[in-house]
């Protein structure tokens, strides 16, 4: 193929037959840098874990794994941890996911009424700043935002408000009660760059014809909004339920940042067990490690693919 | 239809001039809650050593040298500043390379299983890869010998956004009609001079959106470094903050605050330069991707 190729360079333009078969063979150089690394770094490791799944693979032992069938899944499942764990997760789903969707959904329609162009421009940069902060330098602000000593959200609350005293100030972060929320807080703040200009595209796409008519015919603008405005939205919103579900049943960034390994922190979900497992505790049980880790993703999985399902049906 | 949009404007009546205003009073609202946790960082920075420690707001005494102070002094930062630069840059470039050849190739180069590579693609974004494989990662890495290795951090840190970003070029590529690069191959060109000449100029915003996903990815990883490295001059500048907490010395509230302006600010400086071609690839392609 080389050869052919080699020895036609001179002569082009080549025949169109010649031209697709060299054409073909050069697709796989295309895509092989790509696959390497997604294959490598992606798809083999998942792989690898469901294989030390079945295992009783310890990485700090020295003795060879052995097969152990569904034990590590059995004994996973016959754990409370492992049930608190993904009940955690939900609970943080919960708290977090309509605040994600809501307040940037309602953003987004303001900003896009805007008719200075100018002014609606400098409102989405400000807007998608969140967006551009890479995560861990987010927690890290939010974790000095949130700080007992020097935090402006304590300062607010004792000093200008005086709703609690410096006794009483709340204890924000560190496996308190409070920690799920303010995780929850800090990052509907985060999501509130990406979301609202994905809505804005969204409602960009909405003929403005659309609108006026509806309005000339009388609607007022609750109803442009839930018969014109939502249902054009609506397959933007369920990408981003389904996608945001997905990151925050799995978070695990924030938890070890503001929790630690405390079993009794609510920041103590299913991916911080399987963490403290593979990493932390004894010989590092990464056969363990490994079936907590399919369990939590499998839950996942399937109320993702319930949440699929159910809006294909609808859309 | 155009006498109804003509119409709207004309009605400057004074419900709807309020509206307007408690419109933009909301919209400032939220723009003022992204801006001054920012601000307050700014501020903390700049708070002489005392100021810093009461909780007040606007300090009685600024002081600016803790800028100065931070780089002579915490003999890691020069390190970790080198080590975040270093393990960014080379994860940007190869991960852009990867998703603009793969994108093209899904798009306009003909051949099977073209399904199945996309489907694994989004498979691979629901499913919480990122988490799970960490476990076995160790692994990889441990028996490449890149355990501690900040070099070796940048072959992971390429699949962090990898998939996103051959979705994202994917989707710019559809809008590049096929005729383009037909014509030319008319003219003798093959598929590598039909990127090179013909998409790469097309695919701008899009390469510029997949740029700041993968440098926003990379800057700021912290499971994997956390994970994989243990010293921290193996470590980049974010994950070393993570673990500082405001204390004496060099970890002094306001001296580590100005490490964090330090490696935020050139990310949101490029950003705001970026941000025209950033929004108009979002709505070519990263939207629908």
């Amino acid at each position: 193929m080389k050869l052919t190729a080699r020895m036609n360079a001179p002569s082009r333009p080549r025949s169109s037959e010649e031209r697709a078969q060299w054409a073909r063979a050069n697709v796989w150089l295309f895509l092989l840098p790509a696959l390497v690394f997604f294959v490598g770094y992606q798809v083999w490791p998942i792989i690898r874990v469901v294989w030390i799944s079945f295992t009783d693979y310890q990485f700090l032992a020295n003795e060879p794994a052995n097969l152990v069938g569904f034990a590590n899944y059995a004994e996973a499942l016959t754990d409370p941890l492992m049930w608190a764990g993904l009940g955690r997760a939900a609970l943080f789903t919960a708290m977090f996911l309509p605040g994600t969707i809501i307040l940037p959904l309602l953003l987004a329609i303001l900003v896009d009424r805007v008719r200075n162009q100018r002014v609606a421009t400098v409102y989405r940069v400000i807007i998608l700043i969140p967006a551009v902060i890479p995560s861990t330098l987010i927690f890290v602000l939010w974790k000095w935002m949130y700080n007992f000593q020097v935090g402006p959200i304590n300062h607010f609350l004792v000093e200008v408000l005086g709703v609690f005293t410096i006794q009483t100030a709340p204890q924000w972060l560190g496996g308190t009660a409070l920690t799920l929320p303010s995780i929850a807080i800090m990052e509907v703040w985060w999501g509130l760059g990406y979301h609202t200009v994905f809505f804005l595209a969204g409602l960009a796409a909405i003929p403005k014809e659309l609108t006026e008519a509806a309005r000339v015919d009388g609607a007022n603008e609750w109803q442009i909004f839930w018969n014109v405005t939502l249902p054009a939205l609506q397959p933007i919103m369920m990408i981003l339920i389904v996608l945001r579900f997905g990151t925050s049943m799995a978070v695990i960034d924030e938890y070890l940042i503001f929790g630690g390994f405390d079993r009794e922190s609510p920041t103590y979900t299913w991916t911080i067990f399987m963490y403290d497992q593979a990493f932390k505790t004894g010989l590092w049980r990464q056969g363990f490690a490994a079936a907590i880790g399919m369990i939590g993703a499998v839950f996942m999985m399937v109320f993702v693919g319930g949440l699929l399902y159910l809006f294909r049906r609808k859309g | 239809m155009a006498t109804a949009t003509a119409a709207i404007p004309m009605q400057r009546n004074p419900v709807l001039h309020r509206a307007a205003v408690i419109r933009h009073c909301i919209i400032l609202f939220f723009c003022a809650i992204i801006i001054l946790p920012l601000l307050w960082v700014l501020l903390l920075s700049i708070k002489s050593m005392p100021d810093s420690m009461r909780g007040n707001l606007w300090p009685r005494n600024f002081d600016f040298t803790h800028y100065g102070y931070v780089i002579e002094k915490i003999d890691t930062l020069p390190i970790n500043l080198f080590n975040s630069v270093f393990v960014t840059g080379f994860t940007v470039v190869i991960t852009c390379f990867c998703a603009v050849l793969a994108g093209y190739a899904l798009v306009h180069l003909k051949f099977g299983g073209k399904a199945w590579i996309i489907a694994m693609l989004i498979a691979s974004l629901y499913f919480p890869t990122r988490v799970v494989s960490i476990i076995t990662i160790y692994g990889i890495q441990s028996d490449l010998g890149l355990i501690n290795s900040t070099a070796g951090l940048i072959l992971p840190y390429i699949t962090l956004s990898l998939a996103v970003s051959i979705l994202i070029m994917r989707s710019v590529f559809q809008l590049v009609p096929g005729e383009l690069f037909d014509a030319a191959k008319i003219d003798g060109a093959g598929p590598w001079k039909c990127l090179w000449m013909v998409g790469l100029p097309l695919v701008r915003n899009g390469l510029v959106v997949i740029i700041i996903v993968n440098f926003v990815t990379a800057w700021g990883e912290y499971l994997l470094c956390s994970t994989l490295t243990n010293d921290q001059s193996a470590r980049t500048v974010p994950v070393m903050l993570a673990h500082a907490a405001g204390g004496l010395g060099q970890w002094a509230w306001p001296r580590i605050a100005a490490v964090y302006v330090i490696v935020t600010a050139p990310g949101l400086i490029a950003f705001a330069f970026a941000q025209k071609l950033f929004f108009k690839g979002l709505m070519e392609g990263g939207i629908k991707a």
